[in-house]
């Protein structure tokens, strides 16, 4: 079975965040909820100071904290390594979301279903179709577009990427192109002393 | 991670450490209730001292379920929590609960309205009763610990990532157990221990003093640990958070009824100002060490200088 990963080349990110765009719209999003974000990171002074990007998302872990936290099983990784939230399950204890070093998870509040993106009350149609999949109360987080995946294509947010940034595949492929990328470039995860053995890597 | 790496909010889009937010005063005050009543209930036990067995069972039964059910996002799915025990210790936990409250009622049955003889027990009775205030005292054990236990699992949290968390719940269980039982002794028309008050005020000074000790050596593991431990320390040692800090968990928690314990006369009226203080500490550290708790910057690739 596939262990589906991504790896983030951060020679390329060049931080527009159309990957954060491009989730929020496949995903319906409500507001100020964010499956993926690109983050600054500014160093140095000048006229010696840079920026970098980096893309964050989260994790997909082989040992996942949250999975290991979560009291009513709402939290499970798939036979491809996704890991996933069952909002039918799920109580909204966010014992998950104090569990993942990487802060990827967010709960859904019930205003945030309600409001709608123009803080009106009034749900436009794409909300409205949106929104069916979220349940106020629950936790929520990135699942690689799981529903994507499994109709043979890749995450939102590594198609719409304009630099190639954004790498996924099968991780126990060793020709697939992550694999090659973390063996060519020395491809390191984040946190790995957190020893939660995440699925995505970083390369420079 | 450099000094200068800022504390970012929860949708900047920054690299920087973000603050813990998911658990905020309802979970604290659900966990104190939790360790105050499990605590009690161990105190009590020892002494067997029903007034306090029963006040931990509905700190508890009632207190703690109050407060757990006002963070829920989906509070009608709360009976859920208990389906994993193989992984998750808030599962243990809540069996925990549920057997510290069966086990405690079946105890005062057999042992405070002679249950055993309704069904015919005999001389079962006093096996019962030992088997049951057992079975009681390892639930207490557990509801007192497991959200030490959940807190320092998770490795997410610096300052939370250390044994000495679940030592903490334990000793504050205990200590709030002690100083409430001071009280109830002290109340008019509840039952009496004796000359055991003594015992128990000597208990909770003891208490106090390696409550001090915790309490220091988890400030130093945070300083000298990880980098957002130690921005969790840094953030219990600078205003605003120091001012509470110093001065609800050290002096009013710890210092005070110390003093007063040593200094005053055990009446009534010691006795409550001691607990409310005790109390006002022990709350005030599980709310900051909730708001302390910081998530570390992801990953950086600022060049190291």
């Amino acid at each position: 079975m596939a262990r589906m990963g991504m790896v983030f080349d951060i020679k390329r990110c060049i931080g527009c965040n159309a990957c954060t765009v491009a989730c929020k719209q496949e995903n319906s999003l409500p507001d100020g909820v964010f499956f993926t974000k690109t983050l600054s990171e500014e160093y140095g002074v000048y006229p010696a100071a840079g920026r970098v990007y980096i893309p964050t998302l989260c994790n997909q872990c082989d040992d996942a904290p949250c999975e290991n936290a979560c009291p009513s099983g709402a939290t499970y990784t798939r036979d491809d390594g996704i890991v996933m939230v069952d909002a039918d399950l799920c109580i909204g204890c966010t014992s998950c979301a104090v569990a993942c070093p990487y802060d990827q998870r967010t709960t859904i509040d019930k205003d945030m279903l309600e409001d709608g993106l123009y803080q009106d009350g009034q749900l436009t149609a794409f909300e409205k179709q949106g929104y069916e999949r979220f349940q106020p109360g629950t936790v929520t987080k990135c699942d690689f577009c799981s529903e994507r995946v499994d109709a043979g294509l890749k995450p939102a947010c590594v198609v719409t990427c304009p630099t190639d940034a954004r790498i996924f595949g099968d991780l126990d492929d060793p020709q697939s192109e992550p694999s090659r990328l973390i063996r060519d470039r020395d491809g390191k995860p984040p946190m790995p002393e957190m020893k939660t053995k995440p699925k995505v890597y970083y390369v420079t | 991670m450099s000094a200068a790496t800022p504390i970012v909010g929860k949708n900047d889009f920054r690299l920087g450490y973000r603050l813990q937010h998911f658990w905020d005063f309802p979970m604290a005050a659900a966990f104190f209730f939790g360790e105050l009543g499990a605590g009690l209930c161990l105190v009590s036990l020892y002494y067997e001292f029903t007034t306090g067995l029963v006040t931990g069972l509905i700190l508890v039964g009632v207190g703690k379920p109050y407060f757990h059910l006002s963070h829920m996002g989906v509070p009608t799915r709360s009976w859920r929590a208990i389906l994993r025990p193989d992984r998750s210790w808030i599962s243990r936990g809540l069996i925990g609960i549920v057997c510290l409250i069966g086990f405690a009622v079946a105890h005062l049955a057999i042992t405070r309205l002679d249950a055993s003889s309704w069904v015919g027990l005999g001389g079962a009775a006093d096996l019962l009763a030992s088997a049951t205030w057992m079975l009681t005292a390892i639930a207490a054990l557990v509801v007192v610990t497991y959200q030490g236990f959940a807190m320092s699992q998770s490795p997410a949290i610096g300052l939370w990532r250390t044994p000495l968390i679940p030592v903490c719940s334990l000793l504050y269980g205990l200590a709030g157990g002690a100083s409430l039982t001071l009280v109830l002794d002290a109340a008019p028309f509840v039952g009496f221990l004796g000359d055991e008050v003594s015992e128990v005020g000597t208990l909770l000074l003891t208490l106090l003093c390696v409550l001090a000790v915790a309490i220091t050596t988890l400030l130093a593991g945070a300083r000298n640990g990880s980098s957002g431990s130690r921005k969790s320390f840094e953030l219990l040692t600078k205003m605003p958070l120091a001012a509470p800090f110093a001065g609800l968990t050290v002096v009013v928690g710890l210092i005070v009824p110390a003093v007063l314990l040593l200094a005053t006369p055990h009446d009534h009226f010691s006795a409550v100002i001691i607990t409310a203080a005790t109390l006002t500490g022990f709350l005030a550290f599980r709310v900051l060490v909730f708001k302390v708790g910081v998530y570390e910057p992801i990953i950086s690739f600022a060049p190291q200088t």
